[in-house]
């Protein structure tokens, strides 16, 4: 690495690292815009963000209207609107959702954390050390993406069969890790690739090792990053459905959300308010864990791919 | 405290073919020296360093640090300290802490690190921020930690990988005269890359000059300056460069601008004994002066005259064996001829620098 | 045996590092793949798989290509393999079309000065945090045909209100829209860093060479993204070429917006035996097929100097 790329890297990770100070970009546009220009920009912008949000905005709505009032043909914002579906749904007449709940809680959480500890270690190994079989490992990672894993449920099962792991969230756990974690180390290793080689050398003279560096220094610099990988770990666990049809128990109780909500539409095809009601509540989370990240996405996704 | 032993180390990139950075180098360094490494970029100067540091391999030969081989040891049971140019600082830690982070690591107790932290903090005038993060900091303040970072750790040996190049010019030149004077103040042995040959030649006890891996020469700063082991050092040490031009010998020496210069004795028997046809001549800028047009000198055509204030600097061309090759003058800085104009110039005939023409070593 | 205590010495950590993810990536991709592309060579199905909960053993025979002749005949009784390549094809290129257009017109929009930016771009991302089986609910109650908001709104303004999610391409055209509508974010935020990597100096030195914008577009905004475009589209369309999930909720069983994956979940999960040699086929297939594309693609980078 040359040594103005290295400033420079500082530089802009250092910003990263800041929450995104617009200092360096705000020299984009010196020139002022026309009223008019602005207008179509704001026109724009908010076009597009009605139309990012209307359709879960609409399932709010429905949320709060009895079964028979969200099937009107002249549909309104608001008609006989009540918290009655969530009452129904969290008290458990319509399935054991909060055990549900607990369940989906566990599993994401166990895949963020397994998953971001997989692709920690290897995308800091494949940005830092030129190993025999660097190249391969990445190029194997780009061929996982294509897998359909949907179609390996059998061999899959069967494997989790023999580890003593079906039926277990564990065993969960690693399909979801598998299917997570070659993109989350790319993302990672371009973030990584962001951090300074020097930082990485002077902990090595200040006494690290190799881990002790990983750990305690590349990490914590790399929250952008890791915050950006966790967010995509945790959606790939919590909505999933297929998988989590296959490889848990049965019993009721040991779904999770998406599984549970899954067997609900199929059994009640037509009380759309309590199933928006449901939808809400399996967003809710989601949504949560994205606002946390979202001021790090911009910075953590485009380290990630425009080092590729 | 320690001194420092290259054996023969080399360092070779894998590739078609394998670059050897560091080749077969030999160097010792002695205890509590100020050791400066400088060569233009690619030189593999940074790459012997890091080779000490312990962050880059030995392939060939050994490096020892006060007797001990430690060749293949890991840089932190090496008892170095390092001042990178980027300052590497740990952005997520504040001043303190990142001077104090190799103690906390040895697991000194707290409080003898904090003390020592407050003793490098003001030798460094860096008291009033130790709580603030290097991202606060100016540039030359940044420096000033990462000087710290390594002063802490009263390590036996401080490695400076161009420490000053990304100051301003005012800036650097003052810290160096800060770190030549901590330097001596510690006592520690001390080995600093730098491309900058005016930093070397300020700072070192001694310099040593590397080419493509290779160790050209390695001596005190005047030594390098007046004589030179070959024509790169020449070419590289002094400011503005030595004039190198190859030119044909005569009986009595070689001609330039219808002037013949002679040479000494030794070396034209030398050259004759070595068959040799040509050599390549050395002549720095400040052993040239003008003198009257009527007196005994090489006719020069000025072309540009620099004046720095106290010097000034006439670059021209001189007639070698029929081609009018470029010479850069010193001249006194109230009268400089004017562009254009026909000069005569002489040369300090003690002050000549002879070299061979095609491998270019040092003839006398 | 030095060369080798060195090589030991130079990787172990490297291989430390990667030995978790390497370690669950052949126990639970390369097995499972291996087990598949076996399946695909005989007749499994339901049947006569092994069923150790039954203690049944296994009595499926090897049956050779005889899956892929009849799967590459293009028998509509075994999904109609050409045709639904076809299909495949044209959903995966009209989103990724779209995905990127849009994200990268969003994404320009965002990188300009432009007051409440950080609302806009929390909105604008939001479809990406909602799980997908609830985007696939909120979309199919918005295109109901007798109580969707969407033919609400065309009859409002004297259009006709076509049933969207039935027997007809209109299907493929909804499921295409709640696609792309779930696709966006991604593209419009890895663009945005993209965009935000390019060094503002670029469009002022092209405004002094008398760059009109669009030219400036052409120009500087374009090659600057090339790093990350060719990386976002080339995983695009591996992820919506495989992606299963959207259509089976949205649509169901529909012959219509049959793709590749979706026929081989259909002939794995649905029927009265599960016919897992056809399932497995169709996913030895849908590998290949993107495994010949993606070679092609890097091909074509390569060729035009990029370095990936």
């Amino acid at each position: 690495m040359t040594i103005d790329a290295a400033t420079v890297q500082v530089a802009t990770s250092a910003e990263a690292r800041g929450g995104g100070g617009g200092a360096r970009r705000a020299a984009r546009s010196h020139r002022r815009r026309g009223p008019l220009a602005s207008l179509g920009l704001h026109a724009a912008l908010i076009a597009a963000s009605v139309i990012a949000v209307f359709p879960v905005f609409w399932v709010l709505v429905t949320s709060f209207k009895p079964d028979a009032r969200a099937v009107e043909p002249t549909p309104k914002l608001v008609n006989q609107s009540s918290l009655d579906n969530y009452v129904d749904v969290l008290n458990g007449s319509k399935g054991a959702f909060l055990s549900w709940f607990g369940n989906s809680v566990t599993i994401a959480a166990m895949t963020t954390v397994l998953g971001l500890f997989l692709a920690a270690t290897t995308g800091y190994a494949v940005s830092r050390f030129n190993f025999p079989g660097r190249r391969g490992l990445m190029l194997g990672f780009l061929v996982i993406q294509m897998f359909p894993f949907a179609v390996l449920i059998v061999p899959l099962y069967n494997i989790l069969l023999a580890l003593g792991l079906q039926g277990s969230s564990i065993g969960l756990v690693l399909v979801y890790c598998t299917t997570a974690v070659p993109f989350c180390t790319y993302m990672l290793k371009g973030y990584f690739d962001t951090i300074p080689r020097e930082i990485d050398e002077a902990g090595r003279v200040d006494g690290l090792s190799p881990f002790g560096v990983f750990w305690r220094l590349v990490l914590p610099l790399a929250r952008p990053g890791l915050a950006v990988t966790a967010f995509y770990a945790f959606l790939t666990a919590w909505g999933e459905v297929a998988f989590a049809s296959a490889f848990l128990s049965a019993a009721d109780e040991s779904k999770t959300l998406a599984v549970g909500l899954q067997v609900f539409v199929q059994q009640n095809r037509t009380e759309w308010g309590h199933l928006a009601a449901a939808s809400i509540l399996v967003a809710v989370p989601a949504v949560v864990v994205f606002y946390l990240v979202q001021r790090f996405l911009v910075a953590g996704l485009a380290a990630g791919s425009v080092k590729g | 405290m320690a001194e420092v032993r290259y054996e023969k180390a080399s360092r070779i990139f894998a590739g078609s073919p394998p670059v050897r950075a560091v080749d077969q180098l030999d160097l010792e360094v002695s205890d509590g020296e100020f050791l400066v490494l400088v060569g233009p970029s690619g030189s593999g100067k940074s790459t012997a360093l890091r080779m000490l540091a312990g962050l880059e391999e030995v392939d060939e030969g050994g490096i020892f640090i006060g007797g001990r081989d430690v060749t293949t040891l890991a840089p932190k049971q090496r008892d170095i300290a390092m001042v990178f140019q980027s300052y590497a600082l740990y952005p997520h830690m504040t001043v303190a802490e990142n001077m104090g982070f190799a103690l906390k690591l040895r697991g000194v107790p707290k409080t003898e690190i904090r003390s020592k932290v407050a003793e490098a903090a003001t030798m460094l005038d860096l008291s009033p921020y130790l709580d603030r993060k290097p991202r606060a900091l100016s540039g030359g303040q940044r420096q000033r930690v990462a000087m710290g970072r390594a002063i802490v750790r009263e390590p036996s040996v401080f490695c400076m990988d161009e420490p000053l190049s990304n100051l301003d010019a005012k800036l650097r030149v003052e810290t160096r005269a800060n770190i030549a004077a901590l330097q001596r103040r510690l006592g520690t042995t001390t080995i600093y890359v730098t491309h900058d040959q005016v930093e070397a030649m300020t700072m070192g006890h001694r310099v040593a000059v590397l080419q493509g891996g290779v160790l050209q020469q390695c001596d005190t700063p005047r030594a390098l300056y007046e004589r030179p082991a070959n024509a790169f050092v020449a070419g590289f040490i002094g400011s503005p460069a030595m004039n190198l031009k190859t030119v044909p010998l005569t009986d009595e020496g070689a001609v330039l601008g219808g002037h013949t210069i002679r040479l000494p004795r030794e070396v034209l028997s030398v050259a004759s004994d070595e068959g040799l046809r040509e050599v390549t001549l050395g002549v720095r800028p400040e052993s040239m002066h003008l003198v009257g047009s009527d007196e005994a000198g090489s006719s020069m055509t000025v072309e540009l005259v620099e004046e720095l204030g106290a010097d000034a600097f006439a670059y021209g061309t001189i007639d070698v064996n029929g081609t009018p090759e470029r010479f850069v003058a010193r001249v006194d800085a109230r009268r400089p001829p004017a562009m254009g104009q026909q000069v005569t110039v002489a040369v300090h005939e003690n002050e000549l620098h002879v070299f061979h023409a095609e491998d270019g070593s040092r003839l006398l | 045996m030095r060369g080798l205590r060195r090589w030991a010495d130079r990787h172990w950590y490297a291989y430390a590092m990667v030995l978790p993810v390497v370690v669950v990536v052949t126990v639970l991709v390369l097995y499972p793949l291996a087990q598949g592309v076996y399946f695909s060579l005989t007749n499994i199905n339901e049947g006569n798989i092994a069923n150790p909960v039954l203690d049944r053993p296994a009595t499926y025979d090897w049956v050779g290509l005889s899956n892929y002749r009849k799967v590459l005949s293009g028998d509509t009784s075994f999904g109609g393999f050409w045709t639904t390549l076809l299909r495949t094809l044209v959903w995966t290129f009209s989103c990724v079309v779209l995905h990127y257009g849009i994200g990268l017109l969003l994404a320009m929009l965002l990188n300009r000065e432009v007051r409440l930016r950080g609302l806009y771009r929390v909105l604008l991302i939001l479809p990406w945090a909602v799980p997908a089986f609830i985007s696939a609910f909120a979309w199919k109650y918005l295109f109901n045909a007798d109580y969707g908001l969407i033919n609400y709104a065309l009859e409002a303004v004297g259009l006709p209100g076509p049933v969207w999610l039935g027997q007809s391409d209109l299907a493929l055209v909804a499921v295409i829209i709640v696609n792309v509508w779930l696709g966006v974010p991604f593209m419009m935020v890895a663009l945005l860093g993209g965009l935000q990597s390019i060094p503002s100096d670029l469009y002022e030195a092209a405004e002094m060479d008398g760059a009109t914008p669009w030219q400036r577009f052409v120009h500087v905004t374009l090659p600057g993204l090339r790093s990350v475009s060719s990386t976002v589209i080339l995983l695009g369309i591996i992820w919506t070429f495989n992606m299963f999930p959207v259509i089976y909720l949205v649509t169901g069983q529909n012959p219509n917006t049959r793709i590749l994956i979706t026929y081989a979940f259909e002939r794995f999960f649905s029927g009265a035996s599960r016919d897992y040699a056809i399932a497995s086929t169709y996913g030895v297939l849908i590998l290949s097929v993107l495994l010949v594309f993606a070679a092609a693609y890097r091909r074509a980078l390569r060729s035009q100097g990029e370095v990936w």
